[in-house]
């Protein structure tokens, strides 16, 4: 047996996908083949869904070996840890009053701090430190404004490549905010905080 | 003369200051990124999707269509004089290309490939013109149960030509789907799938989905390999074609524009395969077959016109049909659709501004680029010096602004961010994002046919193989999977895929 790691984990997704969503479908009424219910196609999709991870499942214990990228214990401890912190600071921020719990700021929260902690890897980097600049720029955006936005998310992001010199991220942030407020706000007037607001 | 006053008529349309403006914009854009490794059609139009929604449906789908077709022009630049494919869809014209401007020849190479992207541009403009209205009555006749048979074989064929396992992919267009049914059913008004979140009950975001997975995720996967940059091969060196280059080029640019017509139409096809089922065909039957390898100019002729062409034939399914045949399609349904234009049949009489300006539109573009491209090509060369660590920050800050200023509402952003991630993962276990997408566009149409058609039959499924057409498209949908199954043809598929991209 040739295990095809990548397939096994293809089939994976697919299949806990589908099973995630049949049953969260036992909620919508299925109907007849002639009166079809809202749950009717979600119920055909899934299935078939579910059928093609099977099949993906069976190709995959003997087309291999196809391996993933060697990951270290680091790299996955990190991410494991990653994803609890982030839950828990989600969790968290919603039960605290203010700014931090209102509208879709946990989610944000959690998603930056869950995207952060891996980060410390540097092979997580470049995925986990972009998702965290992009988290970071929808928090930041009502509160601070545009322009402070960029400049934060920029920066943040600057970290995933290590060729950035300061200078060029410092020269990059100011051509950036004078080309999105030319073509955001002067020209297509977008409804979107310029500048801090207090 | 139906055909020449409804060209005049989209003439006068597409040469409106404002529209000529924006297919400018898209022709320029398209080219930019054409010549820029490392970001595509597909990531460039969900990006600028949201800047577009201001505009027109028309001045929009003019722009967004020249963003694609430009890029299969620039492509072409870098891929001849850097060995460098800016687009999967100018990966074979590397072949024979870089040979030639290793010879000395690069500005003939560039001249034929624009100008036989040119030519094939303006065939295939008048092909859509032509066969557009016709397709449209065939359209019309077509009942929900053809409907939802023609979206599944669109579904079945774009899975099968997918790159790497056809299993996978068709695992992924079914997940598309799926994704699609979150948000409100249309005929009880119940939400599915929605977990009570408000922003949920118009389905999962297009744009979020097409930023991240394709902008987003591209950009973490270019981080992670090492940025590789050729040098230039000596000088561009005289533009013009000896005699005899040009008689060699012009057969091969004939048959590049009528295989990458055909091509383009398929569902499931566009630009990539195109090129490449040139390139086989001028290495088998060109005069110059012999020369392949040292730099033959059909090499060249051949795919560049074959990539133009399909990528303005590939609009012909989705203006006729409402059926989008690749990724890029998909997106243009997805800017339909938030403009509020059902694409469907009915378009080009609903819509006669915006399905005839397109058509003109296509070839006014393609006199643009035939102008930006050629006496300006050193400073597309020279977009090149602008390094990765400076173009990812830009591209990431456009898509956040560009996908918060959908509905205002941060939602969006964090939802990107999750399908990045989740596009990610997709790329690094080989799950093809693009299938996924079509699914996700089809989905909800395909549900609509298919309830009404069991409606009609009265939940008597044999409705799909009754009615002719139907079970033509069942049919077609069959043999194409069967033929998957078949060792042989699945090895010529990797194969040509492999080389092709």
């Amino acid at each position: 047996m040739k295990i095809n790691t990548k397939d096994l984990l293809s089939a994976a997704l697919l299949i806990s996908l589908a099973l995630i969503g049949l049953w969260l479908n036992t909620d919508h009424t299925m109907g007849s083949a002639r009166r079809m219910g809202p749950g009717y196609m979600p119920w055909l999709s899934f299935m078939l869904q579910l059928g093609l991870g099977c099949i993906v499942l069976g190709f995959s214990l003997f087309n291999g070996p196809d391996p993933l990228e060697k990951w270290t214990a680091a790299e996955i401890g990190f991410l494991i840890a990653g994803g609890v912190v982030g839950m828990a600071a989600g969790i968290a921020a919603s039960h605290v009053p203010g700014w931090v719990s209102a509208g879709w700021n946990p989610l944000g929260i959690g998603m930056f701090v869950g995207c952060m902690v891996p980060a410390i890897v540097k092979s997580w980097r470049p995925l986990f430190l972009i998702s965290a600049a992009f988290a970071l720029f929808g928090l930041v955006l009502e509160p601070l404004g545009l322009m402070a936005a960029i400049a934060l998310s920029v920066i943040l992001s600057a970290f995933a490549d290590d060729t950035h010199k300061p200078v060029g991220v410092v020269g990059l942030v100011v051509f950036l905010c004078v080309l999105c407020w030319a073509v955001f706000i002067y020209e297509l007037d977008i409804r979107v905080p310029v500048w801090p607001q207090f | 003369m139906d055909l020449v006053t409804n060209l005049a008529h989209g003439f006068g349309v597409a040469l409106t200051l404002n529209n000529l403006l924006f297919c400018l914009i898209g022709c320029v854009i398209g080219t930019a990124i054409g010549v820029l490794p490392g970001i595509g059609p597909v990531a460039t139009i969900s990006l600028l999707l949201p800047i577009t929604f201001g505009q027109p449906a028309t001045t929009a789908i003019i722009m967004l269509a020249g963003i694609y077709y430009g890029a299969q022009y620039g492509g072409s630049t870098t891929a001849i004089l850097l060995n460098l494919p800016g687009e999967v869809s100018s990966v074979v014209t590397t072949l024979e290309g870089y040979k030639m401007a290793r010879r000395g020849r690069a500005g003939a190479a560039l001249t034929i490939a624009a100008l036989g992207s040119f030519f094939a541009g303006t065939v295939s403009t008048l092909l859509v013109a032509a066969s557009g209205p016709l397709l449209t009555q065939v359209a019309l006749s077509f009942g929900p149960a053809d409907y939802f048979s023609l979206m599944l074989l669109g579904l079945v064929i774009s899975a099968v030509l997918a790159q790497g396992s056809v299993v996978k992919s068709i695992g992924m267009v079914v997940f598309g789907v799926s994704l699609g049914m979150v948000g409100t059913d249309v005929q009880t008004g119940q939400q599915r799938f929605t977990f009570g979140i408000p922003e949920l009950s118009d389905g999962v975001g297009f744009v979020s989905i097409a930023m991240g997975m394709f902008g987003i995720a591209e950009i973490i996967l270019n981080l992670e390999r090492p940025e590789a940059r050729s040098v230039m091969s000596g000088k561009v060196g005289s533009l013009m074609m000896t005699r005899e280059e040009f008689k060699r080029a012009t057969p091969a640019v004939l048959r590049g524009t009528v295989v990458g017509s055909l091509l383009g139409i398929l569902p499931g096809g566009g630009a990539a395969l195109a090129s490449f089922g040139s390139y086989m065909m001028e290495r088998k039957v060109s005069k110059g077959r012999h020369e392949f390898g040292t730099g033959a100019i059909e090499g060249v002729a051949g795919p560049e016109s074959a990539n133009n062409a399909a990528s303005q034939t590939s609009f012909i399914p989705l203006l006729t049909l409402g059926i989008p045949a690749n990724a890029v399609m998909a997106l243009m349904v997805g800017a339909l659709i938030i403009q509020g234009i059902q694409p469907g049949p009915r378009m080009v009489e609903a819509q006669p501004d915006l399905f005839w300006g397109l058509i003109a539109s296509m070839w006014v573009g393609n006199l643009m680029l035939l102008v930006i491209n050629l006496p300006l090509i050193g400073v597309w060369v020279k977009l090149l010096a602008v390094p990765y660590r400076h173009m990812y920050p830009s591209i990431m800050i456009f898509c956040a602004i560009g996908v918060y200023s959908l509905q205002n509402n941060v939602f969006d952003v964090y939802q990107t961010v999750f399908f990045g991630i989740f596009g990610y993962l997709c790329s690094k276990l080989r799950l093809e994002a693009a299938p996924m997408l079509i699914g996700f566009v089809l989905g909800p149409m395909m549900e609509e046919h298919l309830r009404r058609a069991m409606l009609l039959s009265r939940g008597d499924p044999m409705v799909f193989i009754e009615r002719p057409i139907s079970a033509g498209m069942l049919t077609v949908a069959a043999i194409a999977l069967a033929a998957m199954l078949m060792p042989n043809i699945r090895k010529g598929k990797d194969a040509a895929l492999a080389e092709g991209g």
